[in-house]
């Protein structure tokens, strides 16, 4: 018995060792080819350069210039790495560096918590050195492993040991292994853009409205290019880059492409992240009559039905003058709604969230006008456009969008009539301190803007294009939800839309025909019958 | 009798070493994998959704080692394999994607998502 046993475990090692050893022997008797990587042309773990320890992002952006010398080159060039932006249109120079919302409103004297966004290291205060390139941050966009992480509020480092952060404060950061991840970079991924951009406004899916932790893994229904077992598509799919510039803009979008399907090497292409770059002008093939529609409605107006429909809510209202409320005890407190969901925080004041959202629509030709620091506003029942939009039906040049309207209520300056950069982040920044004017103060000499510090609020308006969230085909809008009384296009003048419109007169002459027509093949009728006759 | 213990065990280590060293799993198509085909049907019955973040490194990988899927009614190896992924592929879409992806690489994958998404992992994971 113990030698059938022994003589089975024999066997079964025997099995171990060539299943094991298996792939070896059977190249010797036919050779078959090695196991490619198919997404990268480089197995990055085989470079001496990135087999050592590394204690900080910057090493790491050194040793991946060793053989990638242009990279840090053409980032410096991009959007992504300067935040500004000179809009040719306006003259307008925007970016993240100069622009204001009704969200956290902006990074002046924030810049060290703001820039975990940035793809760089060590932006925390206007004296950043820009042509630095060890300062540029490949791992941000390239990591695979998902472990890569900035540290908040030290304007965007990364620690590959652990650290005291902030120094002098006794807590500790664990570092991250800076060497298996620069190991393992490869294509940038959802999960590398979306650690930003599902994350703008300070949270899942806050700003956005169609970009969310959800657009991570999304299912079909979710958004029908992403599916992620179906097309697959990557945010580079469409916002294919160039040098490291990524396409396609939100202070310059483009409103209507009429440049049709994108042709490599054809010359004067345009954006290639608009839906004709792909589908072309005429994208509807069994219902030509819709091709007629797309010269005045833009593809998200029907393909987006609502947004926010991965179960994460966005954020569409926030009121700032309502923060500041404490506890009995002195201290910040937050109130959440049935679901959990926070609807108010001390240190930020009301929220109203949205899931499921319909868009609300207007005509826009990809003209966008700032109100920047510089400008005057005036409190009034009006509430101030943090972006105009330009568009009308007459122009020619303007499709209907649908638009996620974002309704704040945020500081401005009263007597300078100017919106305000406030410094929020921090020890001594608003969100810590609650006082206001303290936190405007330094924020405006930070951006050099006078402020005279007296503090009121202004409500403001924001609008933001929706383009992502594609449904698919089955689920984008009907007749009905537009050539309806109850139309969603109820707000957009200009245009004539059958059934939500009326015209007397055309309805007159219209009905007239159609009775006129009865009253003709009756009374044909009627003659035959009396008749008897056959024609 | 020993011999046979230790035989045995070299055994299947020498097969989990030679499968281990040659992968290298990808943690992303475990995460479809587990929210597409898991999620999917503990979300339809009594048990409800699991998020990875409910247990720590340690206990998904006693979890997977031990292997008992159901309080040991079935395997989880079981729900990973291809057999599996053949009979469901038609009404499900990840079966059918991972259709011809080896039982031990998916299984890896599986569990790279699992161990990164548990409640002490790098990034605590939920089902969505």
């Amino acid at each position: 018995m113990r030698t059938a046993i022994t003589r089975a475990a024999l066997l079964l090692f025997c099995a171990g060792l060539l299943a094991a050893t298996g792939p070896a022997l059977a190249e010797e008797a036919k050779p078959e080819p090695k196991a490619v990587k198919l997404t990268t042309t480089a197995d990055h773990s085989k470079f001496k350069q990135l087999q050592k320890a590394f204690a900080s992002g910057p090493e790491v952006t050194k040793a991946c210039l060793e053989c990638h010398t242009e990279a840090a080159g053409q980032i410096h060039r991009t959007k992504h790495w300067k935040w500004e932006y000179l809009n040719p249109a306006t003259n307008q120079k925007l970016g993240k560096k100069n622009v204001l919302n009704n969200y956290c409103i902006s990074i002046a004297a924030n810049q060290a918590a703001c820039t975990n966004c940035h793809v760089g290291y060590g932006w925390k205060d206007n004296n950043f050195d820009f042509t630095k390139e060890e300062n540029v941050d490949c791992l941000v966009c390239h990591d695979t492993t998902g472990n890569y992480r900035k540290v908040p509020g030290s304007g965007g480092q990364a620690f590959g040991k652990d650290t005291e952060f902030p120094p002098g404060s006794g807590k500790i950061v664990k570092g991250i292994d800076l060497a298996k991840i620069s190991q393992k970079v490869g294509k940038t991924s959802r999960d590398t853009c979306g650690g930003c951009h599902f994350n703008g406004g300070g949270g899942d899916g806050v700003k956005h409205g169609d970009l969310d932790s959800s657009m991570a893994t999304p299912e079909k229904e979710l958004d029908v290019h992403m599916d992620a077992v179906g097309l697959d598509f990557t945010c580079a799919t469409c916002h294919k880059t160039s040098s490291h510039d990524v396409a396609g803009s939100r202070y310059a979008p483009t409103a209507k492409d009429d440049k049709g399907v994108q042709t490599r090497g054809k010359p004067g292409s345009g954006n290639p992240a608009t839906c004709v770059a792909c589908h072309g002008n005429g994208p509807h093939k069994k219902e030509a009559r819709l091709n007629n529609h797309a010269t005045k409605i833009a593809c998200q107006t029907c393909h987006i039905p609502t947004f926010a429909r991965g179960g994460i809510p966005t954020k569409m209202e926030w009121d700032w003058s309502t923060s500041g409320k404490v506890d009995a005890n002195g201290k910040q407190f937050v109130k959440r709604d049935e679901k959990k969901r926070i609807i108010y925080e001390s240190r930020k004041g009301d929220f109203k969230l949205g899931e499921n959202v319909v868009p609300e629509y207007a005509w826009f030709n990809g003209h966008v006008e700032y109100t920047l620091l510089t400008d005057k506003i005036e409190k009034g029942p009006q509430r101030t456009p943090i972006n105009k939009l330009g568009g009308s039906a007459a122009d020619g040049k303007s499709m209907i969008w649908p638009m996620k309207v974002f309704r704040g209520t945020q500081p401005y300056d009263p007597v300078n009539k100017t919106l305000v950069t406030p410094h929020t982040t921090g020890p001594d920044g608003y969100w810590n301190t609650l006082v206001w004017d303290k936190a405007i103060e330094e924020g405006m000499k930070d951006s050099g803007q006078p402020f005279s510090g007296k503090v009121d609020f202004v409500n403001t308006v924001m609008s933001w294009p929706i383009t992502h969230m594609v449904a698919p085909k089955n689920k984008a809008l009907g007749c009905a939800d537009c050539h309806s009384k109850q139309s969603r296009l109820a707000g957009i003048t200009g245009i004539y839309i059958p059934v939500r419109d009326n015209n007397t007169l055309v309805d007159t002459l219209g009905w007239s025909i159609v009775l006129l027509t009865l009253l003709g093949v009756l009374g044909h009728g009627a003659l035959r019958i009396v008749t008897g006759r056959k024609h | 009798m020993k011999l046979a213990k230790i035989l045995a065990a070299g055994a299947i280590l020498t097969v989990i070493a030679g499968t281990a060293s040659a992968y290298d799993a990808d943690w992303k198509r475990g995460r479809i994998y587990y929210r597409s085909v898991c999620t999917s049907c503990h979300a339809a019955s009594p048990v409800g959704s699991i998020n990875p973040s409910t247990k720590t490194k340690a206990e998904w990988t006693a979890y997977l080692q031990a292997d008992k899927h159901a309080k040991g009614k079935d395997t989880v190896s079981g729900y990973v394999s291809k057999a599996y992924r053949a009979k469901i592929k038609s009404g499900n879409k990840a079966a059918e994607k991972f259709a011809d992806t080896p039982d031990a690489e998916l299984a890896a994958d599986i569990k790279a998502f699992l161990i990164k998404g548990a409640k002490d992992g790098d990034s605590p994971a939920t089902c969505s």
